[in-house]
């Protein structure tokens, strides 16, 4: 199979016009277009890869890529793969954008996204229930998670700090339990 | 501007190297943002991650892009858009190279064992703070107002993605129905 960087882009770039919604959709994508058709990777890389990324910051369907990418044909795979990802992200947003500022004269828009912007606090809502089932689920994670919740009520302290001081909090804790309960 | 520029890559470099959980772990951080240095309000972040839900896209990517325009233009868009990708990217490149010592690093599983609740916390506040300023808008003289109509289309949106499976595309167009059709009455 060709494996030219433009090729590599091309394929990423038709998976980014797919991607709707969160960044887990890349995962069945990539195994459509690299694993099944390309085979230029293997089922078990891409699930390397996925598990790889719940534990990298970032954007997950960008870092997925990435991966990918590089496995596919190393640094410059890499780059390709992100950059075809994010452009389509990237144009069709200024797009957007750009008609946004035209048509949010009418009251018609402006009340649809006075219920849209309800819809986004029920979408952020449902986020959290799942990432509370993947996550809240030691007595360790309880506390953390409502101490945050607090502290974040009550005052403006940095999004940054909260995961700076959760990781260092976390490293503390599995040191003083031992490594058999890490 | 140049100043603007640079403000606009550090943030953006920042909330790549610290959003951990994907596209919507970056919203605190956007609100985060929003809040010190006010270049777009509360009601355009918002309609920047129902727009970032409806189009193509990782939704991180999006709001990077949306937020970057709003704030300085093209330019801004490109420099938010590569900042909040670059540290992630050489991170995933340095780990894929070691992916099988990485896969039973266990000290790593336990940081992330900090970073998961944390990064719920942070999206549980945002959660909180837009529910509470939309349907318990404006303070008159200390004496809280519900704003009914939200509140109904709140538990409208809500109450049927408990029982059906979620499309975040569906949960916005009956939002937008639900906004023009209650402004009518």
């Amino acid at each position: 199979m060709n494996k030219s960087l433009f090729e590599i882009f091309k394929v990423f770039f038709i998976i980014g016009i797919q991607l709707l919604g969160g960044g887990y959709v890349i995962v069945p994508l990539l195994k459509k277009y690299i694993v099944d058709e390309r085979q230029w990777m293997s089922d078990e890389e891409l699930v390397d890869f996925y598990a790889m990324n719940q534990c990298i910051p970032g954007i997950i369907a960008a870092n997925i890529a990435t991966s990918a990418g590089y496995r596919i044909r190393k640094v410059r795979g890499a780059i390709a793969a992100a950059l075809g990802i994010i452009l389509p992200a990237f144009f069709i947003i200024l797009l957007f954008a750009v008609l946004m500022t035209g048509i949010s004269e009418y009251k018609i828009v402006q009340d649809a996204f006075k219920g849209i912007r309800i819809s986004v606090i029920v979408l952020i809502i449902i986020t959290v229930k799942d990432l509370w089932k993947k996550s809240v689920n030691s007595f360790f994670s309880y506390v953390l998670f409502f101490v945050i919740l607090t502290a974040l009520l009550l005052s403006d302290i940095s999004p940054s700090l909260i995961i700076i001081a959760s990781a260092l909090l976390a490293l503390l804790y599995s040191k003083l339990r031992g490594p058999d309960n890490a | 501007m140049l100043k603007l520029y640079f403000l606009l890559f550090y943030e953006f470099n920042k909330i790549g190297l610290f959003a951990v959980g994907g596209g919507y772990a970056t919203i605190p951080f956007l609100f985060y943002i929003q809040q010190k240095y006010q270049w777009f309000s509360v009601d355009e972040l918002t309609d920047m991650i129902a727009v970032s839900n409806l189009t193509p896209g990782p939704v991180g990517i999006n709001m990077a892009t949306y937020t970057g325009f709003k704030t300085a233009g093209f330019t801004g868009a490109v420099i938010s858009t590569l900042a909040i990708v670059l540290i992630p990217f050489i991170m995933t490149i340095i780990l894929t190279k070691l992916i099988t010592k990485f896969k039973n690093n266990s000290c790593v599983n336990c940081i992330f064992m900090g970073l998961r609740p944390a990064s719920c916390a942070l999206l549980a506040s945002i959660g909180i703070t837009l529910f509470y300023e939309a349907i318990v808008p404006g303070e008159f003289s200390g004496v809280y107002s519900l704003d009914i109509k939200m509140f109904v289309l709140f538990l409208l949106l809500i109450i049927p993605l408990s029982f059906f499976n979620k499309n975040p595309l569906l949960t916005i167009a009956a939002g937008a129905i639900g906004g023009i059709a209650f402004d009518m009455f």
